[in-house]
């Protein structure tokens, strides 16, 4: 009991590593050799189907040692030992020793939470950088979900990637200069190795214990993402739209540093739980400075007194003596919280960041299912829920609007579009809006419940699209498919089960329904509750609900489209073929959890164990006191409200599906003259509400004006100044050339030529006849005597 | 009476020596050439000698001549060998033929 | 005027028109005739000098050897046209000219010099007893005795612990003599040098093919 924590760590720690073991193994192993070979694959699949062993050998190992507290029926007038879910990983030093046959109230007093450090990188003064592990259910859970759904998707992609599999793979997308397509050797274990470091970076992501590592990894998620986005390099749409969505996240993270400088500046810490040094002190974690143990955020005068010190129960309260009061303005706080949910915004595609995620599709689509729906995307809305006890009823309040305002938009665009994978991509900000919504208003169980179920279905839907895309040749347009229903009916069918999951569909009366029904309700009458306690804000629980209706529509649209009616290209739909067992076998399994993944609803597996690890003051709801101040309803509030909400979600979603049948399905109305009609709004939705222009006006241009306005100094100022220098050095250089040829040459020819005529001249002299040098002799000591007549010193 | 002075020796060996001297520029012919050579030797040898009597010298002056003597020997013997394989190469005694040594 | 004057005059005029002959004669047989004329001539000047050894051996070496071989030498080499080879009067006349300067500088330095107060600062160094031991003109006619212990490397004519001390008539010098050394190493040179000579001079005139006429 005493050593569940490390042995979770180790087990969890393992399932985090081997991704990486394996990204070493495939970028060392020397696969760029063999261009047609399999391994990278298999190692791959290996290493995170080890993760998921490990990951579920933990989860069950948790569960068996807490006596599967998680499960047990919370009644809801326990909020005392809810509420203390947080306060037990402190306490659980006192209670640690306790039997296993425990009653079961003890049980709730058992540790569920546990934390601790990996290794410290470094010490700053009070701060620590190190990395740490936070291990509770919703890490477990998360674990779980991610490396199944990774598992998946690997397998999936060995099908799907298979045709890189060849030294010369040839790109139709992408044409040279001469007209012909582009040829390349494959990528396979390069897509392979990025996936490995994907997922080791992902799950480094949910098992990190302080803000600090989460960034750390949130930017290698970010660069795994921009590596996979734009694994086709060589096709322009997909190294923009790399780099697009590099830079969007860039933006958000921004805010989050802003985020982390207010935390350290503030707190002096980054670790989400108390660390227990080695001398037996304990140091508050963010979570206990701000909450202390009772959850109540307070605030006098704009002044928030941090909990720092515990007292004799274990229990963290404000110093009694002023002196050693740690404070950070209210203000200050807020702007924390926002700037650290302004990197969920960018990572999770939120309005006004949420333009990349479609372009992201350029990437293979099991990066698209893996990457961009199921976890990376996810992680803004897990690291929001991490986050929840930092964040400030305002900063909710703001979460939530952004949530609805994302769901909505995506929603409506996701009616026009035409690519399937587009259509998906917006359905998956859509959802993602959802999830921040639900954070917002409160419901922090029914976001995350939302986040699992929602990264199932997609994933499974986005499998679903890749099979149909492998299926017709790439071809990613819907309006050239259509009754694919007789050629590939386990992936229509699997993904009419991911499209009933995603509508929220039910049968009316009963709880028997797919997982995103459960999660939807659940989304929906935390939203129904929440405006009842503030009516101001209505708009959050109708636009909510109009969008669900929209979801049903737009995805049965999608699968009429694609499935149903008639072939519209004859051509396509006779080389299409269902998807070999690699790519269906997953289908499968992620279509079971898909389906049956929330069975139960709140009353379900999922939700509880989720539940168990809500931040303590969640439950009880919060009254806001003054009136710009909002409330967050209770979880009796919400229950009070679930039917009415679930009702009217399913109404929605049913007017959305028959509207859908009605129209893609039957063909009772001709899509094109609604389009006709409505052609403006068509226009404007068609044109993702003109975000995209929006931002080019705002930001492209003029960083393109500023660009080529600096290129025109340069060239204009610079390069003048560079021109005059060289011109004027060359004008010196020509002179020292002068100079050289004038006078050293000159010099040195004189010399040389004076040497060559005056030895022209004596050779003459040298006539080679001996009685002309023997005149030479007497002839110069005739001189030499006559000299020496004329000049010596007489006497 | 009155015995012959230095002078008279030494304007007989100046005489020899010019006389030698001439004779070297002006013959063509390599026996001449070689016999003003001789000439010219002769008259140096004559100078020790005069001086050996004339001044404390001595007898240093006649040892001197002595090799001067030898020497010229010696040199009359090389050089008339020299003249001969000049003769057997050229067919000719002149030396101003024998100029490819010329500048 | 002495005999010996006059031998002086006859033969220094003899030796002056042998060579003053043999650089104006054109016949190579006449200038050789007239170099045995001088040579002979000017051994009889160094026997009047009283070097009679040198003398001897200038009339044996020279005219009984090296003129010979001179003479040979013309006869080998003298075939018809090269008896007479002509040289040009412009070479002649400047030749002359040159003779002429020449013998006018060394007669005019020859009679600026006197000889006596010469030979008196040069032998200070020389004691009188020395002059009377070793050679001097008494003893003339006789030189060769000396000039073989001088080629032995003995020489009786310097008295070298004369030379130290500049005599005086308060000091007498009664040392012992130590006799300087004498030629035998340059003697020996000398011996060597001839052998060399006449091994170099057998080898350069050698009978060999004749390679131009035949070609």
């Amino acid at each position: 009991m005493e050593h569940l924590g490390e042995k979770l760590a180790a087990l969890l720690a393992i399932a985090w590593l081997l991704p990486l073991l394996g990204f070493t193994i495939e970028v060392f192993g020397g696969y760029w050799g063999a261009r047609n070979c399999k391994k990278a694959a298999y190692i791959a699949i290996g290493c995170i189907a080890a993760g998921f062993v490990c990951s579920s050998t933990a989860l069950y190992l948790w569960g068996s040692e807490t006596g599967w507290v998680a499960l047990e029926s919370a009644s809801h007038g326990g909020h005392d030992e809810h509420s203390s879910a947080t306060d037990d990983a402190h306490t659980a030093g006192d209670h640690g020793g306790h039997d296993h046959a425990a009653t079961v109230v003890e049980h709730h007093h058992k540790q569920t939470v546990f934390s601790g450090c990996f290794y410290r990188l470094a010490k700053f003064g009070s701060l620590n950088l190190s990395l740490d592990w936070y291990i509770d259910s919703l890490t477990l859970t998360m674990f779980v979900m991610v490396t199944l759904i990774a598992t998946c998707i690997h397998i999936f992609a060995v099908g799907y990637m298979h045709e890189e599999l060849t030294d010369d793979y040839v790109d139709h997308q992408v044409h040279t200069h001469d007209g012909c397509h582009f040829h390349r050797p494959g990528r396979f274990y390069r897509f392979f190795s990025y996936l490995s470091l994907f997922c080791f970076a992902m799950l480094g992501l949910v098992l990190a214990g302080n803000i600090f590592q989460v960034f750390i990894f949130w930017e290698l998620v970010g660069i795994c993402s921009y590596l996979l986005i734009g694994f086709y390099v060589e096709r322009h749409s997909a190294s923009t739209a790399a780099n697009k969505a590099f830079i969007v996240n860039r933006v958000g993270d921004f805010g989050f540093i802003i985020g982390l400088m207010i935390l350290w500046t503030s707190f002096g810490t980054f670790s989400f739980a108390d660390q227990h040094a080695a001398d037996g002190k304990v140091q508050p974690g963010l979570f206990s400075m701000v909450r202390g143990s009772d959850g109540k955020l307070e605030a006098t005068d704009g002044i928030v007194v941090l909990k720092t010190q515990q007292d004799e129960h274990g229990h963290w309260q404000v110093p009694p003596d002023s002196s050693q009061r740690k404070t950070i303005a209210y203000t200050l706080l807020i702007v924390a919280g926002l700037g650290v949910f302004c990197g969920c915004v960018g990572k999770s595609a939120q309005f006004p960041l949420q333009t990349w995620l479609p372009d992201a599709m350029e990437g293979p689509t099991p990066v698209s299912a893996l990457v961009h729906s199921a976890t990376m995307v996810a992680a803004g809305v897990y690291l929001a829920g991490r986050f929840y006890p930092m964040f400030t009823p305002e900063v909710l309040l703001t979460i939530a609007y952004i949530g609805c305002i994302t769901a909505f938009v995506a929603a409506t665009i996701a009616i026009v579009a035409t690519d399937i994978k587009k259509v998906l991509a917006y359905s998956t900000i859509s959802q993602l809006g959802y999830m921040m919504l639900a954070l917002g208003v409160g419901g922090w169980g029914a976001g995350l419940f939302h986040l699992i179920t929602h990264a199932f279905f997609k994933s499974l839907m986005f499998l679903c699209s890749g099979s149909v895309i492998a299926g017709c040749h790439h071809e990613q347009e819907m309006p050239k498919m259509g009754g694919l229903l007789r050629k590939m009916p386990i992936t229509a069918l699997t993904m009419l089960i991911g499209v009933v999951a995603i509508a929220g569909l039910a049968i009316p009366g009963t709880s028997i329904a797919l997982s995103g029904y459960h999660s939807k309700d659940a989304i929906l009458a935390t939203a129904l509750a929440y405006t009842k306690l503030n009516s101001v804000h209505f708009l959050l629980f109708l636009i909510p609900l109009l969008t669900a209706g929209i979801t049903a529509f737009y995805m049965f649209r999608l699968w009429f489209y694609t499935f149903l009616g008639k072939p519209r290209d004859q051509h396509l739909h006779e080389h299409v073929h269902e998807s070999p067992l690699v790519m269906t076998v997953p289908l499968l399994v992620l279509s079971v959890f898909a389906a049956g993944c929330a069975i139960g609803g709140e009353e379900g597996v999922l939700f509880r164990m989720l539940t168990h690890s809500q931040p303590g003051h969640v439950a009880q709801g919060f009254n806001g006191l003054a009136a710009q101040t909002v409330s967050l309803p209770s979880h009796d509030a919400i229950h009070k409200v679930h039917s009415t909400a679930g009702s009217a979600a399913l109404l929605a979603a049913f007017c959305g599906m028959t509207i859908a049948y009605l129209v893609y399905g039957l063909g009772l109305v001709n899509p094109e003259e609604i389009k006709k009609q409505a052609r403006a709004v068509h226009a404007f939705l068609a044109n993702k509400w003109g975000f995209d222009d929006l931002y080019d006006t705002l930001f492209v241009k003029p960083a393109h004006v500023v660009a080529k306005f600096a290129a025109a100094f340069d060239k204009l100022v610079f390069d003048e100044i560079l021109h005059t220098v060289v011109r004027f050095a060359v004008v010196i250089s020509k002179w020292d050339r002068k100079f050289d040829e004038g006078v050293i040459d000159g010099f040195v020819n004189l010399v040389g030529n004076s040497t060559y005529s005056l030895g022209i001249g004596l050779r003459g002299v040298q006539t080679g006849r001996i009685r002309q040098y023997v005149t030479f002799i007497a002839v110069s000591v005739v001189t030499l005597f006559v000299l020496l007549f004329a000049f010596y010193p007489k006497g | 009476m009155e015995a012959v002075g230095p002078n008279p020796f030494l304007f007989v060996s100046a005489v020899l020596f010019v006389c030698g001297v001439v004779c070297m520029t002006t013959k063509r012919n390599g026996i001449g050439v070689l016999m003003g050579v001789e000439l010219v030797l002769n008259g140096a040898s004559l100078n020790f000698v005069t001086f050996s009597k004339f001044t404390p010298l001595g007898l240093d002056g006649q040892v001197f001549s002595l090799f001067v003597i030898v020497l010229a020997a010696a040199e009359a013997a090389v050089a008339l060998a020299i003249a001969l394989n000049f003769y057997n190469n050229h067919l000719t005694i002149d030396v101003d033929r024998g100029d490819e040594l010329h500048g | 005027m002495s005999v010996e004057t006059m031998l002086f005059w006859l033969f220094a005029i003899l030796t002056c028109g042998g060579a003053v002959s043999v650089a104006v004669s054109q016949n190579v047989v006449r200038m050789a005739f007239s170099l045995v004329l001088c040579l002979g001539s000017t051994a009889v000047m160094f026997l009047l000098l009283g070097a009679d050894f040198v003398g001897a051996t200038q009339l044996m070496v020279y005219v009984g050897g090296t003129v010979v071989l001179l003479v040979f030498g013309v006869m080998l080499t003298a075939t018809g046209p090269f008896t007479k080879i002509k040289s040009s009067g412009a070479d002649a006349i400047l030749s002359g000219l040159i003779g002429v300067i020449f013998l006018f500088i060394i007669s005019t330095t020859v009679t600026a010099v006197d000889w006596g107060d010469i030979s008196q600062k040069v032998a200070i160094g020389t004691h009188q007893k020395t002059a009377a031991r070793g050679f001097n003109p008494e003893q003339q006619g006789n030189t060769t005795r000396p000039l073989g212990l001088s080629f032995l490397s003995v020489r009786a004519d310097r008295d070298l612990n004369l030379s130290r001390n500049v005599p005086s008539v308060e000091k007498p010098v009664e040392d012992a003599p130590k006799l300087s050394s004498g030629y035998l190493l340059p003697f020996e040179i000398v011996s060597i040098h001839l052998l060399v000579v006449l091994v170099g001079a057998s080898y350069l005139a050698r009978a060999k093919r004749r390679v131009a006429t035949n070609q």
